[in-house]
């Protein structure tokens, strides 16, 4: 016991060494956290207080091919108040007054959206711009309220442009899971549709950084001067083949009918020129969060507006597909230009069936031309059963049937083109009897297609048989000024001579300007025009309506293709819908080169 | 009169730039605050100063023999003070610690701690019982746990623990032994201890071996025993008993990462501010944790954390080391001392300086739990700032009078 007694002199001692114990276990800690732990801690530091905040860039600007707009962003004013800021009695009153609500539906939105008090808390999105200017002029009224401008799409409305437009919507889960792009994150936007989808990375450009001081309560201070700012690159321009004016011709052609799809497009380039489904649907509703109820009319619509006809319909093209039936059969040498089969008397027995022609008394003994020109059901039947299924279905699949064309847009179908492999696996081996191909030679029976893979057959067989990619960008205009042009790209050759051609051609226009034609009420007295009507029987009710026109037929500029849904016979609906389109686009032909004569002739 | 020359200049003058350092880490601490009050800290406190000076000016003049005389009348004047402000005082965030004239808020418990010492000091310089005793021990326990016990009921658990401590401290400079000392604090230790049985069941099989080999006594030994048991046993209960913020306060200095938006979050803040310094600091008024408000209490308890932020290492270890010296000239002054009276006084002043210093500064660096006492000189405060002068002065006044009995 004695030894722990301290004499004063010893207590002292003990006293100043617990000082001095201390001294050196502060220090020690100063030193562990100033020197050792100094890097960790400087981070954290300064993740504390600098918020690394996206630049959203500017969404690139789609052209038609004479540069009028087609999809640009317009600026979108957000109105929000900041709670902090806010000053009682004044501010929400006159919120409330300028947006015309009361202020308890102000005060439950600032609740709605509020992140802490010094985040601007957003009242009312998409505000009319006269709003904003009061909010400029008056501003000492509204203290603590301020807005925000974003930029949201602007698609053309009634045009039926979505078909090819597209749209771009807030990032999905699905969307970060496919792209392993850092830039993107939920809430923010990307194509989801068409251009904006294809050309996402183009359109989108690269986000820049900015470097925000931010408080503990998280008041932003303004940018942080030490880490100067990465700015945003905007991103590229894009020119479509797409002209603005043909597509509303086709969009007016339209108009008058339930659903259909038009797409007409350059033979000697492959590009598109206009692509409209109908019904339309306004893609711009997808910029912003969509209404339940407007959603529930488009989705459930029997119309099906959202289906992208041109690009993903799957229609039996019925006659518009004879010029395969008769040009395999020229060039397989079952027949010549000036043979003839057995004439048509309106029926062809087959087995213990009866194959009718659509023109019930017949059209007698014809030579290919004329079987084209007045649409011969019984003629192609003959061909049909010389060649059997096989031989013409990868005749179908030579002139590009049953698989996609390589549009550059997303989602494009391929159709069907059905061989004896595909009907063996339908309906078992044997089970199914050579009069399918008597369907198929007609474009009948299980032969599917897409308006886009029916428009490049025939730009192939108006174009030498050389088959041009169907496209739509023609022009990538770069942020940084550079420019890429897209070449015009052979997709393939049609598989028939010259020769072939010349008689399919002919046939072609004996359809409008032959004295038994389709189509002769297309006939124009200042440009020639070729095509083939077409009459698909469907199980969805009354035929379908096609024709597929070539204008000016002696050196052709312009294919179109329309469908009319369940409208009857394609030379009383379909043809005339191309006629219009094929005048209007002619007309403004003959309108330009008037012009230029004109000022040609100034000149002189 | 006093012959100035002869005051202990070196202790003045460290207080002194001590205090300034702190005017200036307050001024820094609110400089960017969105209160215009806020701002304006640093100029109280430069007031505060300028009348802590006045009193320990005052006070040097007063000879030590008056305190002595009415050390038990200024006590009980002290308790009665500290039962008033349970009452009559303002409260704020809970808790009824201050008196309010207009714009003074005048704390009571600080008062109590200067007045503790009197009484203590004059309690041990006369008394005849021995140093062992029990009658004496349970004496200086008595005065000791009435403010104590007033204090915790304000409630402010920091500035309670202050007078056990200087109850200790004066025990130990009137002679206890350290084996006594030992026992006494030893259920306190087994209040920590019985948060597992492991532990507890180690902690008193080593009190009983320090039992056996030492002897303190029967009777000692024996009340050493119970009391760690009824502690290890009791623990569970007291902790239900704390407020919940008390709880927090705890098991966030025991794992601060547990919440770090909750309890934790000054502890975690004051590192990073501390740690993000490095040797040379972001400079004066630099600091971006407290310039931006992520520093919480930054003028009050966590005045140190703006130092290490903004002026580093160097500026921390100037610090340290002057209270390092205030510390080893109150200890030296207190043994020279041929007054026992006054020897208590100086060692009792010394003892409120170095917890204070040790659980401010410590708490800053993570070491030790957010108890919410002062950093002596320097923290923000009018009656903090007075106390700390006044226990200078007492000290000066010791030093002075040395020679006197």
């Amino acid at each position: 016991m004695s030894k722990l007694q301290l004499t004063s002199g010893q207590r002292e001692k003990t006293a100043l060494a617990v000082i001095a114990a201390i001294v050196i276990f502060l220090v020690g800690g100063l030193v562990k956290l100033q020197i050792i732990n100094h890097q960790q801690l400087a981070a954290q530091s300064e993740n504390n207080h600098i918020r690394v905040v996206p630049i959203t860039p500017r969404r690139g600007v789609v052209y038609d091919r004479e540069n009028r707009r087609i999809i640009d962003s317009r600026p979108s004013y957000t109105i929000s108040v900041v709670p902090a800021e806010q000053v009682k009695g004044v501010t929400l009153k006159n919120v409330a007054q300028l947006l015309k609500l009361d202020t308890l539906e102000i005060r439950r939105r600032i609740r709605k959206n509020l992140v802490n008090r010094y985040q601007p808390a957003p009242v009312k999105r998409d505000a009319f711009f006269e709003t904003i200017a009061v909010l400029e002029e008056q501003s000492f009224r509204f203290p603590g309220v301020t807005y925000q401008i974003e930029q949201v799409r602007r698609y053309p409305v009634g045009l039926g442009s979505e078909t090819f437009t597209g749209y771009v919507g807030e990032v999905s889960r699905a969307d970060l899971k496919r792209q392993q792009n850092p830039e993107l994150r939920l809430g923010s936007m990307i194509g989801k549709k068409g251009i904006e989808k294809q050309y996402d990375t183009q359109l989108r450009g690269h986000e820049g950084t900015a470097y925000i001081e931010v408080t503990a309560s998280g008041q932003i201070l303004g940018s942080y001067e030490d880490r100067p700012e990465i700015p945003a690159v905007s991103g590229a321009d894009l020119v479509l083949s797409i002209d603005l004016d043909l597509q509303q011709a086709c969009s007016d052609a339209l108009d008058t009918f339930c659903c259909g799809a038009i797409v007409a497009a350059d033979p000697k380039t492959g590009e598109i020129l206009a692509m409209a489904s109908y019904p339309s649907y306004d893609a711009n509703i997808f910029s912003s969060v969509i209404p339940e109820s407007v959603w529930q009319d488009i989705s459930s619509s029997e119309t099906h507006p959202l289906l992208n006809r041109p690009l993903k319909g799957l229609y039996p093209p019925g006659s518009t597909v004879k010029f395969v039936t008769v040009g395999a059969a020229l060039e397989e040498g079952l027949i010549t230009p000036s043979s003839t089969l057995q004439p048509c008397l309106g029926g062809f027995k087959f087995g213990n069936r009866v194959f009718h022609c659509w023109k019930s008394n017949g059209h007698g003994r014809l030579i290919a031309v004329h079987a084209l020109e007045r649409s011969c059901d019984i003629y192609m039947y003959q061909l049909g059963l010389k060649m059997g299924v096989d031989l013409l279905s990868r005749y179908y699949g030579l002139c590009g049937f049953g698989q996609p064309t390589g549009i550059d847009l997303p989602g494009e179908e391929g159709g069907l083109n059905p061989n004896s492999t595909y009907y063996d696996e339908r309906y078992g081996p044997n089970k199914w009897t050579r009069a399918l191909v008597l369907n198929n030679s007609i474009g009948q029976g299980e032969v599917l297609v897409t308006l886009l893979q029916l428009v490049q057959f025939y730009c192939g067989l108006v174009n030498e048989g050389i088959v041009y990619r169907p496209s739509l960008v023609r022009k990538i205009l770069w942020a940084d000024g550079n420019e890429t042009t897209i070449l015009p790209e052979i997709s393939f050759r049609l598989p028939f001579s010259p020769s072939t051609l010349e008689v399919l051609c002919e046939g072609m226009r004996l359809v409008v300007e032959g004295e038994h034609g389709t189509a002769r009420s297309l006939r124009s007295n200042q440009y020639s025009i070729g095509g083939k009507t077409g009459t698909a029987q469907n199980p969805h009710g009354e035929d379908h309506s096609w024709f597929v026109g070539v204008a000016p037929f002696d050196a052709p500029e312009i294919v179109v293709c329309a469908l009319v849904e369940n409208a009857g016979h394609g030379s009383d609906v379909a043809a005339p819908v191309v006629g219009q389109i094929i005048e209007s686009f002619m007309q403004r032909r003959i309108r330009v080169n008037d012009i230029t004569m004109k000022s040609t002739g100034d000149n002189d | 009169m006093l012959n100035y020359r002869d005051l202990d200049w070196k202790l003045i003058g460290a207080a002194l730039i001590l205090s300034l350092i702190g005017v200036l880490l307050i001024l820094s601490a609110q400089y960017h605050a969105d209160s215009e009050f806020a701002r304006t800290y640093y100029e109280r406190q430069l007031i505060w100063l300028f009348i802590a000076i006045i009193i320990f000016v005052s006070v040097i003049h007063l000879p030590m023999r008056l305190f002595d005389v009415t050390a038990y009348m200024l006590f009980g004047v002290t308790l009665c003070a500290l039962v008033a402000v349970l009452f009559i005082g303002s409260s704020r965030m809970g808790a009824s610690r201050w008196f309010s004239f207009g714009p003074i808020n005048l704390a009571p418990s600080d008062i109590a701690k200067l007045t503790l010492i009197f009484a203590l000091a004059r309690f041990f310089a006369y008394t005849k019982l021995g140093t062992a005793s029990k009658q004496r021990l349970a004496l200086s326990f008595m005065l000791t746990i009435i403010p104590t016990a007033l204090i915790l009921k304000q409630p402010d658990l920091g500035t309670s623990l202050v007078f056990p401590v200087i109850l200790l401290a004066l025990w130990f400079w009137s002679g206890l032994s350290l084996l006594h000392l030992f026992l006494i604090i030893s259920p306190l230790v087994s209040l920590v201890a019985a948060s597992h049985w492991i532990a507890w069941a180690a902690y008193i099989a080593v009190l009983l071996t320090i039992l056996f080999l030492l002897r303190p006594g029967m009777l000692f030994g024996i009340t050493a025993v119970v009391a760690n048991l009824a502690f290890g046993i009791v623990t569970p209960f007291l902790w239900n008993r704390l407020a919940d913020y008390q709880k927090l306060r705890i098991l966030s200095f025991l794992d601060p990462g547990h919440d770090p938006r909750g309890a934790g979050y000054q502890i975690i803040q004051s590192k990073i501010a501390i740690g993000s310094g490095g040797i040379t600091g972001k400079g004066f008024l630099g600091g971006s944790q407290t310039r931006l408000d992520f520093l919480p209490e930054r003028h009050t308890d966590f005045v140190f954390s703006v130092l290490g932020e903004e002026l580093g290492l160097w500026g921390a270890l100037i610090v340290i080391f002057l209270f390092a010296f205030i510390l080893y000239r109150a200890v030296r002054i207190a043994a020279r001392c041929r007054s026992r009276f006054t020897s208590f006084v100086a060692f009792g002043a010394a003892s409120i300086l170095i917890f204070q210093f040790l659980v401010n500064v410590g708490m800053t660096l993570g070491f030790m739990p957010v108890t919410g006492l002062a950093l002596p000189f320097v923290s923000y405060g009018g009656t903090s700032l007075v106390l700390s002068w006044t226990l200078v002065a007492l000290l000066v006044s010791a030093d002075y009078h040395w020679q006197e009995y």
